[in-house]
């Protein structure tokens, strides 16, 4: 898979997360008949949205900005971003689009890549898999068609393990936005179910060969104990983030299954609905049936033909949409949990081990 | 004016009105009937030729006549349906007027009318004679129309002044003097009223009732001096005295001066001035005097006035009038004075010292009506007096019970009271007669509401909660009037107060729940009109909420309302926290004192805590580590102290129970808090952290193991609590909420295939599946069951 580590980073931290990322891609990445299929991020991209989270982002709130690059052969190089403001309730009247143009304006004027090829976002826990980001990512793909969606999470990042995503809508998808028909037969005669939704891109972060020899000046400098590392990092997880993270984790995917059940509740009156609807229909039909046989009989003109969906309208489907946007964060969160527990199961055994061999 | 003086009387006019309007009608028709008019009616073919504009005209100046006719009489009334067919009259002739422009002598007339009423209202304000009384005597009804034709006829005058205000210049002749010569001599007698009679009339029975009723059909009208017409009465009263007519004409007149003296005052918002208060209060004082030395005297509404006997001294006497109205009356004029008065003013206290009388009064009269009234009027009284009696706190009787001095803060009224009588032996009494004899609701109700108030003020808990459970109010006060609900909340809340001064935290915020929540218990109590509300209601309703506002010296202290809710909230709401800390299913006990935490965390910059709210919540934030002593520092201090505990009446007994309730709740709380550290702990360690004695420790760790809050068993020998450590942790918790979901998601999800399946599968499904075994999901399986059998 295309994970190669241009970026001897910093830390260990952006090339593990680049593995992460890169393994999971491995699945569906491939499946886009898209000619770009491989991401490629400066460092220097990865730092500007870091800092924008630092400084603007808190809680569950999420930040937003553009990126700019530009796609050579099947890759999207992606070399500069900048981010969207704030919004404030005093400053209703701003305009987005115009703050935009102006800004890639002037970095064209300093010679920088101005093509807008898409966008990204920090996320609060991994609750990325939302209605607004489904539809803004549809608009940019519409319009540009290699643009991809950068997600962020800073919480991760805080833990030691740099997580950065790129994903995209599949083909399928977009054809089904394209509809906006999001019934139950629509998106099954579209064959989508929550896995197809997204894709995931591999992602590479490359740095100049001038940034690659600076980090490898710093590193001589620095004197972090790597020996260290390991141990120090299994405690902060279970003081500090093993009931924190995975309770949150759990929490959110608790919500997001309350709402499933709800939407499935929807869906099953709407089933019954129907399914009573039809019934008072066949019975109709066959009563007006028996009427004009015994009309018949009598020698009599048969009633006229009704129109039968005036009579009964079907009811309204419920939307589909989100549900499967539900089962994807659900999804998600499974994933981040498994990943997570996963994590700390190994080094639990290590852990114990040690201990064993100490003893 | 001569050129239209006839000398028609009224009913001329009115004939010839009639004819006219006979002759007008067809013609003002349609035309198309005109043919058949005519050959119908051959005397009217003259009239039908002439020119519209003529008709028109003649017309107005017929009407014209007739009022001025009735201007001349001073027939107002006449004047007023003349003046009103004139003004449709014109309306009809508006074309004809567009194109010949405003006849003349109809400006004139309007210009006459403006200037003969002003002058009429003029002399009657100007001379105060009882000449308009008279005028007015003559024709009782004008008075309403007057008023409205006078407004219509200023407006009309005044668009025809506007429009041709030049030719009105030219105002002419006004010969009201010679006209008013001559209504003055067809009223005579007039200038002698104040002397009531003249000089050698010999004064009877007949004659002065006579006089009576001449004043009093002046009452009620407009344009009638009130002031002078209650001197008049007065001065009868005088008269009669003197002349010896007995006491049945003297207690007539009195009736009526206190009548009118409620009259006195046009406007039911406005309340009696302090003079005629008093002088209303000497009045019903005698009134009650002459009654109880006359106990052959006979009073009541539902004497007729023919069937009154006011000078027979043989036969008893029988007048005509309610006492039991009148004081009735009274103390709402008494209610309406105190909701006038700056409640902190000296004013106030001074209308206070009046509630004596008032009592006093209401207690005579109830002397009086146990021994003539009827039961209904004795249960009207008898509220009266509860009313007067339920919201006294009895000093004297709580002294009498408990030796310890009391520091009284308002026992101004006591002396009103009976002396003998404890204040809840008479409630009893009251109440119970009432209860047995009254057949109104309202009565019945009221008299319950003040018996559980008077019980819950002198903290009897038991019986007051007892009544209220027993009486089922609850139920059914929503029907009630808006004054009855307002007394069934202040009831509720004394309630409250009562249950918290009895150690009773939960009693106290179940019954002080309702007015709290709503977060409006000024306006539930009627102590004040909320302002967030002003726009909702116009200026009527206003007026009405005012007047049922409740005098201040009957207000509960909201500040002491809220304290003691907010405390038994938090006596019950930390330790409930504590205790359900990782519990999604977890409710709030007090929504409010949800509320105030959150506000309290919202605060940037948390200072030494302020008003009696912000001492709660550092309170609650203190007993949810368990640190009582800091509760306790919080929840009793000066400050707590000036503001809401020195405002029972057993200041010390509450703080005592208080102390108690916190180190009690403190206990738990640590106890649920801390309990996932310990392995054991000792009790005689928890005594001297929550200075408890020990039974009560031990009495308390055993009740919470037996309600299951806590997973421990007690260790007899060394006294220790050891815990059993089963609770699940955090994760675990979350992790069964998790599984709980997802099960019912299944259970959703598989009843969308149970559709596609149809019912045939669901069935044959449920009885294979191994894991449907499990008792919860078979019990939801078989409710599936029958739904899915209904839906089909």
């Amino acid at each position: 898979m295309a994970s190669r580590k241009e970026g001897t980073g910093s830390t260990a931290t952006s090339s593990s997360s680049t593995a992460g990322a890169a393994g999971k891609g491995k699945g569906k990445g491939g499946s886009g008949d898209s000619a770009v299929k491989q991401v490629q991020i400066d460092g220097l991209v990865v730092l500007k949205i870091i800092k924008h989270y630092q400084e603007e982002g808190q809680g569950t709130e999420v930040v937003q900005g553009v990126l700019l690059g530009l796609v050579v052969e099947d890759r999207l190089e992606i070399t500069n971003c900048f981010p969207f403001p704030q919004h404030t309730e005093d400053d209703a009247d701003f305009d987005e689009v115009q703050y935009q143009m102006e800004m890639m304006r002037s970095l064209r004027h300093v010679n920088i890549d101005h093509l807008h090829v898409g966008w990204y976002q920090s996320t609060y826990y991994g609750s990325f898999v939302t209605r607004a980001l489904l539809d803004s990512q549809f608009s940019y793909q519409h319009a540009i068609e290699e643009s991809v969606v950068l997600i962020y999470d800073p919480i991760k990042t805080a833990q030691g393990s740099l997580s950065l995503k790129a994903y995209r809508l599949t083909p399928k998808l977009m054809e089904v936005c394209k509809e906006k028909d999001f019934s139950p037969e629509a998106l099954k005669k579209a064959n989508i179910t929550f896995e197809y939704m997204f894709e995931e891109v591999p992602i590479v972060i490359k740095n100049s060969h001038l940034i690659n020899v600076l980090m490898w000046e710093l590193e001589k400098k620095s004197a972090v104990a790597d020996k260290h590392e390991l141990l120090s990092l299994a405690s902060s997880i279970f003081t500090l983030h093993f009931s924190n993270h995975l309770g949150k984790n759990l929490q959110l995917l608790m919500d997001r299954v309350d709402e499933m059940s709800q939407d499935i509740v929807k869906y099953n009156t709407y089933m019954r609905n129907t399914s009573k609807q039809q019934q008072q229909k066949h019975q109709y039909q066959q009563r007006r049936q028996q009427e004009n046989m015994q009309r018949q009989s009598r020698g009599e003109p048969p009633l006229p033909e009704e129109d039968l969906s005036k009579l009964f309208k079907p009811p309204q489907p419920p939307a589909r949409m989100d549900s499967l946007l539900i089962a994807g964060q659900i999804n998600t969160y499974c994933q981040n949990i498994k990943e997570f527990t996963a994590q700390n199961l190994g080094k639990l055994f290590m852990a114990q081990a040690l201990q064993e061999y100490n003893n | 004016m001569s050129r239209f003086f006839t000398t028609g009387s009224d009913s001329e006019s009115e004939s010839s009105l009639s004819g006219e309007e006979l002759v007008t009608k067809p013609v003002g028709g349609n035309y198309g009937k005109q043919p058949l008019l005519l050959s119908e009616d051959e005397e009217d073919t003259k009239r039908v030729v002439r020119s519209a504009k003529d008709k028109r005209f003649e017309e107005l100046t017929n009407l014209i006549r007739t009022i001025r006719n009735a201007m001349k009489i001073r027939d107002v009334t006449k004047c007023l349906e003349e003046f009103e067919l004139l003004g449709k009259a014109y309306g009809k002739a508006k074309s004809i007027v567009d194109k010949e422009g405003v006849p003349r002598f109809y400006i004139r007339i309007l210009a006459d009318l403006e200037d003969y009423l002003n002058e009429l209202w003029e002399d009657k304000e100007g001379k105060q004679t009882a000449l308009a009384s008279r005028f007015l005597k003559k024709a009782p009804t004008t008075d309403e129309d007057k008023k409205a034709a006078e407004k219509k006829r200023e407006d009309k005058a005044k668009k025809k002044h506007d429009r041709k205000s030049k030719r009105l210049d030219e105002e002419e002749e006004d010969n009201e003097g010679g006209e008013w010569e001559r209504v003055r001599g067809g009223v005579p007698l007039v200038k002698e009223k104040p002397k009531m009679f003249a000089k050698g009339t010999e004064i009877t029975h007949a004659v002065v009732i006579k006089k009576l009723n001449e004043i009093l059909q002046a009452r009620g009208k407009k344009g009638t001096d009130r002031a002078a017409q209650i001197e008049l009465l007065q001065l009868l009263v005088q008269i009669a005295a003197e002349n010896n007519l007995g006491e049945g004409v003297i207690v007539k007149i009195k009736f009526n001066i206190i009548a009118s003296l409620y009259d006195y005052n046009p406007n039911l918002a406005t309340y009696m001035k302090p003079e005629m208060w008093g002088k209303c209060l000497d009045c019903i004082n005698e009134l009650m005097d002459i009654l109880f030395a006359n106990p052959n005297i006979f009073v009541g509404e539902n004497i007729l006035e023919e069937s009154e006997n006011l000078h027979n001294a043989d036969q008893p006497l029988r007048v005509r009038g309610c006492i039991l109205t009148l004081v009735e009356r009274m103390d709402e004029e008494f209610t309406k004075i105190m909701q006038n008065t700056d409640p902190h003013s000296q004013e106030y206290v001074e209308h206070l010292k009046d509630e004596a009388q008032v009592c006093a009064i209401i207690e005579r009269v109830q002397r009086y009506l146990e021994e003539k009234g009827t039961t209904e009027e004795v249960c009207r009284i008898y509220l009266l007096r509860i009313l007067h009696t339920y919201y006294k706190f009895d000093y004297k009787a709580h002294q009498r019970q408990l030796t310890p001095p009391e520091g009284s803060s308002k026992s101004e009224q006591d002396q009103a009271e009976n002396e003998g009588e404890d204040s809840a032996v008479l409630m009893e009494r009251l109440c119970k007669y009432i209860y047995a004899k009254d057949r109104t609701d309202r009565i019945r109700t009221c008299a319950i509401l003040c018996h559980i108030y008077h019980h819950a003020l002198h903290s009897r808990w038991y019986q007051a909660r007892d009544l209220m459970l027993m009486s089922h109010l609850q139920d059914n006060i929503q029907h009630a009037d808006p004054p009855v609900q307002i007394l069934y909340n202040r009831t509720m809340v004394q309630l409250g107060i009562c249950a918290f001064r009895q150690g009773l935290t939960k009693d106290a915020h179940n019954a002080l729940l309702d007015i709290q929540s709503s977060g409006r218990a000024k306006e539930l109590l009627g102590q004040g009109l909320l302002l967030r509300s002003l726009q909702e209601r116009n200026q009527e309703q206003e007026k009405v909420e005012r007047r049922r506002q409740v005098p201040f010296h009957l207000h509960i202290n909201l500040e002491l309302l809220e304290c003691v809710y907010l405390v038994s909230a938090m006596l019950l709401e930390i330790p409930y926290m504590a205790a359900h800390e990782s519990d999604a299913r977890r409710r709030m006990i007090s929504k409010q004192f949800h509320h105030q935490l959150r506000v309290g965390e919202r605060q940037p910059l948390l200072g030494p805590p302020e008003s009696m709210r912000e001492h709660v919540v550092a309170a609650s934030k203190a007993m949810k580590m368990g640190d009582w002593k800091t509760c306790h520092s919080f929840i009793i201090n000066e400050k707590m102290n000036g503001k809401v505990w020195d405002l029972f009446p057993e200041a010390d007994k509450v703080r005592t129970m208080l102390v108690r309730k916190i180190q009690e709740e403190s206990l738990r709380t640590y106890l649920f808090t801390y309990s996932s550290v310990y392995d054991s702990i000792s009790m005689e360690t928890l005594s001297d952290m929550f200075e408890l004695d020990l039974p009560t420790v031990h009495s308390i760790i055993s009740k919470m193991i037996i309600n299951e809050e806590l997973m421990a068993s007690l260790d007899q020998p060394t006294q220790t609590v050891v815990m059993h450590r089963t609770e699940p942790t955090a994760q675990q918790n979350l992790a069964l909420q998790l599984a709980e979901k997802l099960g019912s998601l299944v259970e959703n999800n598989e009843r969308v295939f149970d559709h596609k399946q149809g019912t045939y599968g669901g069935y044959f499904r449920d009885q294979k599946d191994g894991y449907r075994k499990n008792e919860g999901y078979m019990r939801r399986g078989g409710y599936r069951q029958q739904q899915s059998q209904t839906a089909y």
